[in-house]
C-alpha cells in the first residue's frame, strides 16, 4: 500500500488512537478470559506459576457479540447506548455508514460504523468473503479482534494491545471510508 | 486531559508493511512541531524498510536477493545487518526461528517488522519525547515512560474471544505476539520443513523488539516446550496460550496487577 500519511488520521482516532483512552467510567476493563481458560505452570522447567486469572468484564462500552463466521458474513453488533429522544439538539445521534469493501489478500470485508458524538459505538462486517475455508477460520478469529480494537479499548486503561494482524489492513480502510462518509472527526 | 492528570499522547496511525503501525507520544518538553516531523521521518523509514524487505514485492530487494538475482553484496546495507541478527535469533531461539529454513529461500519476515518497528521509536526518542509507543500491527515497542513513571500497560489480544483480552502485560521495553490467527499464517517448523503451529497465542516481552518478534515466531511454532528457552534469556518473558486453553508464562514476563486498578 502506498498511501499517503493521513490517510488514518481519523482512524488514529477510530481504531488504533483509541488505545489508552481513559474513560470516565469506573467498571472494570475489558480484560477477560474465557472461564475454562487457566492459567498454569509449564512442565517445563524455568517456567512459574500465575495465579490470578484475567479480569471478566465486558467493555464499557457496549457489550459485543460475535457469532461464527458463514461465507455470508460474520453478523457481530454491540448494543447501541439507551436511545435518545429523537430530534433533540443537545443528545447526540446515532448515525451509521458501511465502509467500502476492500481486498485483503484472501478475500474481501467491508466495515459497517456506528458513531455517536465523538465515540463509535458500534462495528459490524455485512461483508466478508473468503478465499476458502482455512481464511474463513482465521476471519472467524480475527474479524473480533479487531472490533475489540475499534470500540473495547475505548475504555479500557491500556497503551496499547499486542496481537497476531490479519485482515487489519482492510479493516481499518473500510472503517475509515465509513468514517468519512460520517464526516466524523 | 485525563482524569489522572496526564495529557493525551500524540496520535498517529500509518498504513504500511501490510498492517497498521500506530504511534502514541507523549512529548513531554519537546516542541510538538518537532515530534510532528519525527513522526513522519518515522514512517518514512518504515516504508523503506517495507521496500527493501518486503517479500511480498517480488522487485524488492529482499525478493530478489531470495532468488539469488543478487548477493548479499548487491543489496542495501539493512539486509546483512538483518541477517546478522537473525542469526543471533536462530541460536537464542533455540532453533526455532530459522529463516535459513524457510521454503523459498532466506526469510527474515519474523524479525523484520519489530526490528524495523523499534527503529521507528528510537526516531521518535530522538526528538526528545518523553515517551514514545509504536505498535506495528501488535508488534509493540516503547521507550520511556508514558507519565508519573507509571509502567506501560499493554493488553495482550485473546485468541478466541470477542472483545477481549486475555491479559495485561507492564513490558520494560517491547512486546511482540504470535498466533494462529496471523495473517496468511504458515509457519513453518525448521526441523520438519512442514507447516506448524502449537499455540493458540505466543508473546514475548524483552528489550529489543527484533528479537522478541523472532523468538514469538519460534515460541509458536515450538509451543510450550519452547518457553524454557526464553526463560533462560535474561530481560526476556514469555506468555503461551496453549490450543487447548491453558496459559502458561515465564518468570520474567510481568503480569499488571488485575483488574488494572481504576482510578
Amino acid at each position: 500500500m502506498r498511501r499517503g500519511p493521513l490517510v488514518l488520521g481519523a482512524t488514529a482516532v477510530g481504531l488504533v488512537g483509541v488505545l489508552g483512552f481513559r474513560s470516565h467510567n469506573t467498571s472494570a476493563p475489558i480484560s477477560s478470559a474465557t472461564p475454562s481458560t487457566s492459567r498454569t505452570t509449564s512442565p517445563s522447567s524455568g517456567t512459574s506459576r500465575v495465579t490470578g486469572a484475567a479480569a471478566g468484564g465486558n467493555a464499557a462500552t457496549g457489550k459485543a457479540t460475535s457469532a461464527g463466521t458463514t461465507g455470508s458474513g460474520v453478523s457481530s453488533t454491540t448494543s447501541p447506548p439507551p436511545a435518545a429522544a429523537p430530534s433533540t439538539t443537545t443528545a447526540p445521534s446515532l448515525l451509521s455508514a458501511t465502509g467500502k469493501t476492500e481486498q485483503y489478500g484472501y478475500g474481501e470485508i467491508a466495515v459497517k460504523v456506528t458513531v455517536s458524538g465523538t465515540r463509535i459505538t458500534g462495528t459490524s462486517v455485512p461483508v466478508i468473503q473468503t478465499a476458502e475455508q482455512y481464511s474463513q477460520q482465521l476471519a472467524a478469529q480475527v474479524i473480533p479482534m479487531l472490533r475489540g480494537q475499534v470500540l473495547s479499548v475505548q475504555g479500557s486503561r491500556i497503551d496499547g494491545v499486542s496481537g497476531a494482524t490479519y485482515t487489519s489492513e482492510a479493516y481499518a480502510m473500510s472503517v475509515q471510508s465509513a468514517l468519512d462518509k460520517l464526516h466524523f472527526k | 486531559m485525563s482524569a489522572t492528570g496526564e495529557p493525551a499522547p500524540m496520535r498517529h496511525a500509518e498504513p504500511v508493511m501490510g498492517t497498521v503501525v500506530s504511534f502514541a507520544v507523549h512529548p513531554g518538553t519537546a516542541a510538538p512541531d518537532t515530534v510532528r516531523r519525527a513522526i513522519a521521518d518515522a514512517c518514512g523509514w518504515l516504508h523503506h524498510a517495507d521496500r527493501v524487505f518486503s517479500t511480498w514485492d517480488a522487485d524488492s530487494p529482499m525478493s530478489r536477493l531470495r532468488r539469488g538475482e543478487l548477493g548479499l553484496a548487491d543489496v542495501p546495507g539493512e539486509i546483512p545487518d538483518v541477517l546478522r541478527l537473525c542469526e543471533i535469533a536462530r541460536e537464542r531461539s533455540g532453533g526455532w526461528f530459522d529463516p535459513w529454513r524457510m521454503p523459498g529461500g532466506v526469510d527474515p519476515t519474523g524479525l523484520v517488522k519489530g526490528w524495523a518497528v523499534q527503529r521507528a521509536a528510537t526516531i521518535l526518542r530522538r526528538s526528545g519525547a518523553q515517551a514514545v509507543m509504536v505498535n506495528g500491527g501488535g508488534d509493540v515497542a516503547t521507550v520511556g515512560k508514558p507519565g508519573d513513571g507509571r509502567p506501560w500497560r499493554v493488553g495482550i489480544q485473546h485468541p478466541w474471544r470477542a472483545d477481549a483480552l486475555a491479559c495485561v502485560v507492564e513490558p520494560a521495553r517491547c512486546v511482540a505476539t504470535s498466533g494462529a490467527y496471523q495473517r496468511g499464517l504458515h509457519l513453518t517448523d525448521p526441523h520438519t520443513g512442514t507447516a506448524a503451529c502449537r499455540v493458540a497465542s505466543a508473546t514475548v516481552t524483552g528489550p529489543s523488539l527484533a528479537l522478541a518478534d523472532a523468538l514469538a515466531t519460534g515460541l509458536a511454532v515450538a509451543g510450550e516446550e519452547g518457553l524454557g528457552n526464553v526463560a533462560g534469556l535474561p530481560g526476556y518473558g514469555a506468555y503461551v496460550i496453549c490450543p487447548d486453553g491453558r496459559e502458561v508464562s515465564t518468570p520474567g514476563f510481568r503480569f499488571a496487577a488485575q483488574p488494572v486498578p481504576a482510578r
